[in-house]
């Protein structure tokens, strides 16, 4: 039995409803569709009630979550697009994040945004927005890059008592496959160490964690070793993994899907710099989209994103530094 | 010519489909648009239909087997001018470039506008065989290691820069050897040899005829050592004219306050360098004694703090050891060092008994930062301290 | 869809008319003294940050305060504080998060109007227009998916929120939803200096209701009994399980937007006409009209309420401010992914 990335969110919400009767799902086709993805497939009617269909109304959408968030209640806010998020921008960072701090009251929501590039999706259909929401304070920011961690990511946040961007990359929806459900997992919080290496570590995320071990298996060809260590969650960042890994390599390359001002690859870069410098043999490197809107044909779009040719490309460079 | 079938992007979560069923088989001729084979998504049954009009060639796909998006599934034997109207004929479209071509101009013609800041060339010291990452800084700085030491490290890096990599083999190869440690006194010394030596060293030198001062210091109780003689010629020198031993620091020259002369002892392990401090203000007989006071404590190690230091110029005698000629370096404070060998027996032409006369003769050698001074000025002072040790009693 | 269990809440009272329009009235003074309090402090340079009041409010504000019963939801804003004493803020924590206090209810962390006490039903308003309505919503849906019926959230916004796509989206989901939701438009017809001929093209706010599929009631803000009888009539057809009610009050506002604001853009017509009547001067003659209350009673109060208020800023002032290097500086709740000092 394998399932998807997709199917493991699934498997998490159904999991997350039957085990605490605080949660609910809310969000637009949600119900008896399913979702536009059918991360809700068959979950309406499994538990009656509990997944709502919701007006276009981002905003109002997140309102009400942090409400019933105030009431005791762990919903689960599914945007359709992470793009489409940004209407209710205002209530995520400063309605759910700022609560907490502002009042004591915790405000335990779970906001699912399908994020990242497919191609053909365009400007609005594509975006990476975890930096976005990485910069505003109170907000715990996650970017699973496995089936496994999906899962039970997903359950963890659910459980967690702050507001949680869940950022699920819609190319490893149905790309993705694992042969079962994990019965353990690293905490949030901790990267991993998807790929050993030796000769130069690069950091990454989500769907770029796949294409940097692409890159680093056909650098090993050449008698390069690469590390890889996959951050799972933006924020919090884990720091200590990085820096333990910069400190077996001498050297780093971020790697981000994300647009190129700021963002994570910008603050990884700038926390190695600060706390690592001693170990640092080169200076440490950024791979990212190009700085323009996500575009629609194939061609540009397989251009504007690193690719695993181009994350080893950047490897290459800094390898023969 | 040869069309591919190939998979199509059903919809925007579709990865793959199954082959379920071919609707023709190779050899038929098949319209465009024609659906020629069946498949299953995960959501619906679809089918893939003809590129163009033609004969199916062959099919390379296989039934209930599971094809990705884009996948080649078979082949279709089109006319050329079915494949020219469908325009299937173009070449393929450009695979994503590796590497960038510039434009030359931006989209409305204009020319770009260079940037005033980026791709300025990156300053010398901070690429190439020089360069030291960070990470190596502070690996040397935690084993006590200084440039100097990477002298026999090849560089594997960019422009042969020593690579961390480069480093750690080198240290590991050394723990191979058999390894003493270096005492205190021999880590200062390397460490003021290797600064001394950043600057650009020329020596110069002179044999001098040391008959006269051997025989005035037989006259003296105790004796001064031929050296000594040397070195308050050095200092009578410098106090008619001291810029030889002034000290160049960027553009500036700082002239020496007093003319304060060192003279090395042998210690252990390395050179001591202890101060007589005003040795242009005392005569050979005072000199001599408050050598002797200085050479006792500096044997003992008990050199005060105020006896070492500040000195303007050094000298140093190796004839002691037995040595003709030297080049020695000047300690890194200071501009000159003056040298002196062995007195040996040499021929000398003495022209009124018109033959080879012996004399003792040994050689003065003026080591000097070539940044102060040139060979011109170093060999004045050396003529005139040769000049005046030919006069002893006059020192 | 709605069950309409009415829960009788054991802390309920019976009221008279008469005690219901005494008990406003006592918090429509006391709102306006300690707005007036507020606006000396202000200018004394005592507070910090800006001043906003309510004045001319108070009559609509206290009546939906007053109105709603414990357990219920409330999220004021910008002009309500008679209604928030109504729904049982009390004095010192208005003094407390003006004057930054570290006893106060938002430690000095949000000041002036923005404070509440979420677990207590208060909601403490952001700062965007709009955006509480929703969350009112959501506790309402999250009673519901409880199974816990008979309470009403109420929502105060101004004629210029309701330009917002906050509003339109929140008072659309409390449609859709059914909810027991109060939505009160405290049209003044100012938004700081934007005259409601620039703010919206329909004639009134209360046209919006059909838009929305919600009942409306329109009402005079500067008449508080006015007030009362619509409030009330609102909050118990929400309570019944009738949807949403959209609530209209037309006035004038009495101040200018913040302390800091000289509102000499107010037309001096509606200064003149009855829009710009004070609500307090209106229910003070009514309730002496009445004989519901007497000139000594009156006089009473008003030296209560300022030995209330005197008092309170004695001890607030005296309260210690928050202390940055005490602070914990964390945002999140779960303190092991608390990122700390990264900078």
């Amino acid at each position: 039995m394998s399932l998807t990335y997709l199917e493991a969110i699934r498997e998490a919400q159904a999991r997350a409803l039957r085990d605490d009767p605080r949660v609910f799902i809310y969000g637009q086709d949600v119900g008896a569709f399913g979702g536009a993805f059918k991360a809700t497939k068959n979950l309406a009617v499994e538990f009656p009630g509990r997944v709502l269909d919701s007006p276009i109304s981002e905003d109002a959408m997140v309102g009400m979550a942090v409400g019933a968030a105030i009431e005791g209640m762990r919903p689960i806010i599914e945007m359709q697009f992470a793009d489409f998020s940004l209407v209710g921008f205002n209530q995520i960072v400063n309605q759910a994040g700022t609560m907490y701090w502002r009042t004591n009251v915790p405000c335990p929501i779970t906001v699912r945004l399908p994020f990242g590039g497919v191609s053909g999706s365009g400007p609005f259909h594509s975006q990476c927005l975890e930096g976005l929401y990485a910069y505003y304070p109170g907000l715990i920011v996650l970017t699973p890059a496995t089936v496994e961690d999906a899962y039970s990511m997903l359950l963890e946040a659910v459980a967690l008592d702050d507001p949680v961007i869940f950022c699920e990359h819609r190319f490893l929806y149905y790309h993705l496959k694992a042969e079962k459900l994990p019965d353990e997992a690293l905490p949030i919080g901790k990267a991993r160490i998807a790929r050993e290496g030796r000769d130069l570590t690069i950091v990454t995320y989500s769907a770029m964690v796949h294409e940097a071990i692409e890159a680093a298996n056909e650098l090993s060809s050449e008698g390069w070793e690469i590390e890889v260590v996959d951050l799972r969650s933006v924020k919090p960042l884990d720091t200590d993994t990085i820096v333990a890994s910069v400190a077996r390599t001498g050297k780093l390359l971020c790697v981000g899907e994300a647009w190129p001002w700021g963002g994570v690859t910008a603050e990884i870069v700038s926390r190695v710099a600060a706390e690592g410098f001693g170990l640092l043999d080169a200076p440490p490197q950024r791979l990212n989209a190009k700085d323009t809107p996500v575009p629609y044909h194939p061609n540009l779009w397989a251009a504007h994103r690193p690719t695993a040719r181009s994350v080893a490309a950047a490897a290459r460079n800094l390898l023969r530094q | 010519m040869r069309v591919s079938i190939i998979m199509p992007q059903f919809g925007e979560s579709i990865a793959e489909a199954n082959i379920i069923s071919f609707l023709v088989k190779p050899g038929d001729n098949v319209s465009a648009d024609q659906d020629i084979i069946e498949v299953e998504t995960n959501k619906a049954t679809m089918t893939v239909t003809s590129p163009c009009a033609g004969r199916i060639e062959t099919f390379t796909a296989q039934l209930n087997e599971s094809y990705a998006v884009d996948a080649v599934l078979g082949y279709i034997e089109a006319t050329q001018e079915e494949a020219t109207r469908l325009g299937l004929d173009t070449a393929a479209p450009s695979k994503t470039p590796d590497t960038e071509r510039t434009a030359k101009a931006g989209p409305n013609g204009r020319t770009r506008v260079q940037p005033t800041v980026r791709g300025l060339p990156v300053p010398a010291n901070a690429a190439g065989a020089s360069y030291l990452s960070p990470r190596l800084k502070a690996r040397m700085t935690e084993l006590g290691l200084s440039a100097a030491d990477l002298a026999g490290v090849a560089g594997s890096g960019a422009a042969g820069r020593v690579t961390i990599e480069d480093f750690e083999k080198f240290i590991t190869a050394l723990e191979k050897h058999k390894m003493s440690g270096a005492s205190s006194m021999r880590v200062a010394v390397a460490d003021a040899m290797r600064r001394s030596w950043t600057r650009p060293l020329a020596t110069v030198g002179l044999p001098v005829q040391l008959d006269a001062v051997l025989a005035h210091r037989k006259t003296l109780a105790p004796k001064p050592g031929p050296a000594l003689y040397a070195l308050r010629a050095l200092a009578m020198a410098l106090s008619e004219n001291s810029a030889p031993a002034g000290r160049l620091v960027g553009n500036k020259i700082f002239h020496p306050g007093s003319i304060d002369v060192g003279f090395a002892v042998e210690a252990e392990d390395g050179v001591l360098v202890p101060v007589i401090r005003h040795a242009d203000q005392k005569g050979l007989r005072d000199l001599t004694e408050r050598y002797n006071e200085l050479v006792e404590l500096a044997r003992q190690r008990k050199l005060p703090a105020d006896a070492t230091g500040g000195s303007i110029a050094t000298v140093t005698n190796f004839g002691t050891f037995g040595l003709a000629w030297a080049t020695p370096i000047p300690l890194p404070e200071q501009t000159l060092v003056l040298g002196m060998g062995a007195g040996l027996p040499a021929p000398h032409w003495n022209e009124q008994k018109g033959q080879f006369v012996p004399v003792i003769e040994a050689c003065l050698t003026l080591s000097f930062d070539h940044r102060v001074l040139d060979g011109g000025a170093a060999g004045r002072l050396l003529q005139r301290i040769a000049s005046l040790m030919q006069q002893p009693e006059r020192l | 869809m709605l069950q309409t269990a009415l829960e009788t809440k054991p802390s309920q009272e019976t009221k008279s008319v008469r005690d219901i329009h005494l008990s406003a009235f006592r918090f429509m003074l006391l709102a306006r003294l300690l707005d007036d309090k507020l606006a000396a402090l202000y200018r004394t340079g005592k507070i910090h940050g800006g001043v906003y009041l309510g004045r001319g409010q108070e009559g609509l504000s206290a009546a939906v305060g007053v109105s709603l019963q414990k357990g219920d939801v409330f999220a004021p804003l910008i002009r309500d504080a008679a209604g928030r004493l109504a729904f049982g803020e009390t004095v010192l924590d208005s003094l407390r998060t003006f004057l930054g206090s570290a006893h106060g209810p938002m430690r000095g962390r949000d000041g002036n109007v923005h404070r509440g006490n979420p677990s207590e039903g208060l909601l403490p308003m952001i700062s965007h227009l709009g955006a509480m309505i929703s969350v009112v919503n959501g506790i309402l849906l999250a009673r519901r998916l409880q199974k816990k019926l008979g309470t009403v959230g109420a929502a105060c916004i101004g004629d210029g929120a309701t330009s917002t796509g906050s509003f339109h989206e929140a008072i659309n989901q409390a449609a859709v939803e059914k909810l027991p939701l109060v939505l009160v438009i405290a049209d003044n017809q100012y938004a700081y200096s934007t005259p409601t001929s620039r703010q919206f093209a329909c004639d009134s706010l209360a046209d919006r209701a059909i838009g929305y599929g919600v009942a409306v009631q329109t009402v005079d803000g500067t008449d508080f009994s006015a007030c009362l009888k619509v409030l009330g009539e609102a909050v118990s057809r929400a309570r019944r399980g009738s949807g949403p009610q959209l609530v209209v009050a037309n006035f004038l506002r009495l101040c200018g937007h913040g302390e800091h604001d000289v509102p000499d853009y107010v037309d001096p017509e509606l200064k003149n006409s009855p829009l710009g009547r004070d609500c307090l001067e209106v229910a003070q003659e009514f309730l002496l009209k009445k004989r519901w209350l007497d000139d000594s009673q009156l006089a009473a109060m008003k030296e209560e309420f300022h030995h209330e208020i005197e008092t309170a800023v004695a001890r607030v002032q005296r309260e210690p401010a928050p202390d940055p290097f005490i602070e914990e500086w964390c945002a999140v709740a779960s303190e092991h992914l608390n990122e700390g000092n990264i900078a």
